[in-house]
């Protein structure tokens, strides 16, 4: 029986890389496969091999000194230990092995034996720990020498700690679901085994406290002398017991050889095989709980394909509207009502009023208290760090528009509305969340942001050139959100598959890439006017009315030109939404 | 009223739907019927406007659907097979939603008669995640009606639905057409169709291969046989395809 499930997984895998190859015949997957690739190769492959040809060619290279290994490999098994106490505390629901839809509805009723389809399950999940174990130890070979060893080594004991990790959430999930079963409510397991914890701390700690003297300065002196009293600290009362296996495991990874790895494998092995044993032999019934895990999980990517994330996180409940929907009016602002629904309740115009007193009142309190005065710069900074984050990555961040309602095109589209109307009401919510973050940095940046050295910035020019920015960032938003919107219309098949965060695969990367880097192009090229114009009206006139009249001035022909990019652009796209048809764009 | 003259839907080189006219009135219900890929949905979709014609016209309630979109889609009501709703948006939701979208004044008013008549007053604050299949589409079908729209369209209406909810849908088309909107409906369950529709409209690959009433159309296949069902004259027209 094993054998037809091995042949079920071994052709599913497959097919799946075929498929995956076949795809590259369609140029949107050809062209992301090779900018994935290249991003891989100049990100990761070429830093990796030029660290390796270093480290070959001799030349001294950043080493962790081998006497902080026992520490590092300690606070490992600490963490290790805190992550597999937390596998007993958190789960509230009985064990259910993640099956897709099709595997249950195939193996369940199938002649297959119960621990056979946990063979199965584990087999399956090797795939995917191999897989992380490569990635990990392609990122941490960009630094080889800090824990010594090599690639072979770093995939086996990466490999072996998250294998026995599975293995170990697998176990303690059999245990709670029997505890369940025997009528131990999770709140009660939960004390129990709090309490068991409280019970080993205190032990350790009373003998750590009979034991062990406090820190010294002598110890808090350098990075050696702290890692000496932790590793003190750690090898004393019943801590290494309770550590023991955690550090077996950990152990084969940490090996700086051949010879080290083989020896710190047996041990390793043997933790391994004890949690084999366990979860194979432990009888308890997770049929129901897989099916149910199951529908759960089939609904969330039913959901993310139709890009509904909220739906995606889980169970969703039914909220207020962000404001009061009067029945008549324009109908744009019946999409910025549904889609802030669509999102965090945070997303709320009280919000904007809350963040802009709490701006205000945090800066009078901060420029009051000389203590604090000199932390002004380092918000100034921040603020300027938000501000490119959300003109960089905000319209990739907040998609509640069309990207998100394409599946729905077929219903917006029978709406007694212009294209342009659905387009400029879909992206109304995207446009005005990220206004509303950029005008609480424009606030903070208004606040803070001097400079003895820039003389011409006086207060009037700051207030100006804050008050044009105010009118003029909305605009700068939509415009930001046409790009992605486009793509959605024109490449739908495209921004179907980037969106799908199930897809996978160093094309759909690429893709990413592609997508961020048109839009950042697209977006600098639409701003140049604006820019252009602004620049030379300034230039021209500031001599004859002065630079404050004359920024004011150049605020108001960025906001004509960017009103005017918009305008196109948004009736271009509801032209395009008019004749857009999903179904044929998703045609093979 | 719906107008419909040589309406063509092309896809590259495949033809999905080809030169189609017919004419439904106002009180008459037509009966979209054929096989599995014969351009129903297609046909449907186009006349709805959610996708354009390659060539013809279609005239929603006088209005041009190409020309004039937004007065001829003031007028229209499409439910699709699948019922499409906003997650997130409650029942009552869905329809203050749909109400600004159409300018519906004093919705409220409006909306609590039809959550009664279609059953799902109770579960006007639930969200669709929380309603069966069969409660989504009657969610749909509050949404599609709230404005009184002259002309519906239905793509597979009885799909999903129990017994009784099959009933309670045949019903609310008949009253439908009978209050003088005009009806194109689109199944497989050509029994039901027989009971719901004055007129039939045969598709097959594309073309119209028959039109007209119940009557007009069983005496053009029917042989001079008495009693011959839709189904059969069904099997006739398209040569015995699938449905």
């Amino acid at each position: 029986m094993i054998s037809a499930l091995l042949y079920l997984r071994l052709t599913s895998l497959q097919n799946l890389v075929l498929s995956r190859v076949r795809r590259l015949r369609q140029p949107k997957y050809l062209v992301g496969a090779i900018v994935g690739a290249a991003y891989f190769y100049f990100i990761v492959f070429r830093r990796t091999v030029h660290v390796g040809r270093v480290a070959a060619a001799g030349a001294p290279v950043v080493a962790l000194p081998t006497d902080l290994l026992p520490t590092l490999i300690a606070l490992g098994a600490v963490i290790l230990l805190v992550i597999a106490a937390l596998s007993w505390i958190l789960p509230d629901e009985r064990a259910g092995l993640t099956f897709t839809e099709a595997e249950i509805a195939f193996l369940f009723p199938a002649p297959v034996r119960r621990r056979t389809l946990i063979y199965y399950k584990l087999l399956n999940s090797q795939v995917a720990i191999l897989f992380t174990a490569g990635i990990f130890t392609l990122f941490s070979l960009r630094a080889p020498s800090l824990i010594g060893g090599n690639a072979l080594i770093h995939v086996a004991g990466i490999w072996l700690i998250l294998a026995t990790l599975n293995l170990h959430f697998m176990g303690a999930s059999f245990v709670i679901t029997r505890l369940m079963d025997n009528g131990i409510t999770p709140w009660r397991r939960r004390l129990i085994i709090l309490g068991l914890i409280v019970v080993v701390a205190g032990v350790t700690l009373g003998w750590l406290w009979r034991d062990l003297r406090a820190p010294q300065a002598a110890d808090l002196a350098d990075f050696h002398s702290v890692a000496g009293y932790v590793n003190t600290l750690l090898a004393n009362g019943p801590l290494p017991w309770l550590l023991l296996p955690a550090k077996l495991v950990l152990g084969p990874y940490f090996a700086q050889d051949a010879a080290t790895f083989l020896a710190a494998l047996g041990p390793a092995l043997l933790v391994f095989a004890a949690h084999f044993l366990w979860v194979v032999r432990f009888e308890v019934s997770f049929e129901d709980a897989s099916i149910a895990k199951s529908e759960k999980r089939a609904a969330r990517v039913a959901a993310v394909r139709e890009g509904n994330w909220r739906a995606a996180r889980g169970a969703m409940k039914a909220r207020p509207g962000p404001f009061r929907l009067a029945s008549t009016g324009r109908p744009e602002l019946a999409f910025l009502w549904k889609n802030l629904l669509s999102t965090f309740p945070i997303f709320r115009p009280r919000t904007l009023v809350i963040g802009a007193v709490l701006i205000i009142a945090g800066y009078r309190w901060v420029v009051h208290d000389p203590a604090y005065r000199h932390m002004i710069p380092i918000f100034t900074v921040f603020a300027f760090i938000v501000a490119g984050y959300v003109l960089f990555l905000g319209p990739q961040l907040a998609r509640q528009d069309l990207r998100s309602d394409l599946a729905n095109s077929d219903i917006l589209k029978t709406y007694p509305l212009h294209g342009w109307q659905v387009v400029l009401g879909e992206m109304l919510t995207p446009i005005a969340i990220l206004s509303g973050v950029l005008w609480l940095v424009l606030l903070t940046l208004l606040l803070t942001f001097h400079s003895p050295a820039l003389t011409w910035l006086t207060p009037a020019v700051r207030f100006t050139v804050a008050a044009g920015l105010v009118p003029i960032l909305p605009l700068v938003c939509a415009l930001q959100l046409l790009v992605p919107n486009a793509a959605a219309l024109l490449f739908p098949a495209w921004v179907q598959t980037v969106r799908n965060r199930s897809e996978r695969g160093i094309e759909v990367i690429g893709q990413r890439i592609i997508f961020m880097a048109g839009q950042l192009l697209v977006v600098a090229l639409a701003l140049l006017p604006a820019a252009l114009g602004a620049g030379l009206l300034v230039f021209a006139t500031q001599w004859l009315i002065g630079p404050v009249a004359a920024l004011a001035l150049a605020a108001v022909a960025v906001l004509v030109i960017l009103a005017a990019e918009v305008g196109c652009g948004l009736w271009w796209l509801g032209q395009r939404f008019e004749a857009f048809d999903l179904s044929s764009e998703l045609r093979p | 009223m719906i107008e419909v003259s040589g309406l063509s839907k092309r896809y590259g080189n495949f033809t999905a739907v080809h030169d189609l006219s017919f004419t439904v009135g106002p009180g008459e219900v037509l009966g979209l019927v054929g096989p599995n890929g014969a351009g129903k949905t297609t046909s449907l979709r186009c006349l709805a406007g959610i996708i354009p014609a390659t060539t013809g016209t279609c005239r929603i309630a006088g209005h041009d659907i190409t020309t004039d979109p937004v007065a001829a889609k003031r007028a229209l009501a499409f439910f699709p097979d699948e019922p499409r709703l906003f997650e997130y948006l409650t029942v009552r939701q869905h329809l203050a939603f749909v109400a600004r979208i159409y300018g519906v004044e004093d919705h409220e008013a409006l909306a609590e008669p039809l959550l009664v008549e279609l059953e799902i007053a109770d579960k006007a604050d639930q969200l669709p995640g929380e309603l069966s299949r069969g409660m989504k589409q009657k969610l749909a079908i509050a949404c599609g009606l709230l404005h009184s729209p002259q002309v519906m369209f239905f793509d597979e209406p009885l799909t999903g639905l129990d017994p009784l909810g099959i009933r309670r849908m045949k019903d609310s088309i008949l009253k439908r057409a009978h209050a003088g909107a005009t009806i194109v409906l689109s199944s497989h369950l050509l029994h039901l169709l027989e009971e719901v529709c004055s007129h039939v409209l045969i598709l097959k690959q594309g073309e119209k291969i028959a039109d007209g009433t119940l009557a007009d159309v069983s005496a053009r296949f029917s042989n001079g046989e008495a009693n011959v069902s839709l189904e059969e004259i069904f099997l006739r027209a398209t040569g015995g395809s699938d449905t």
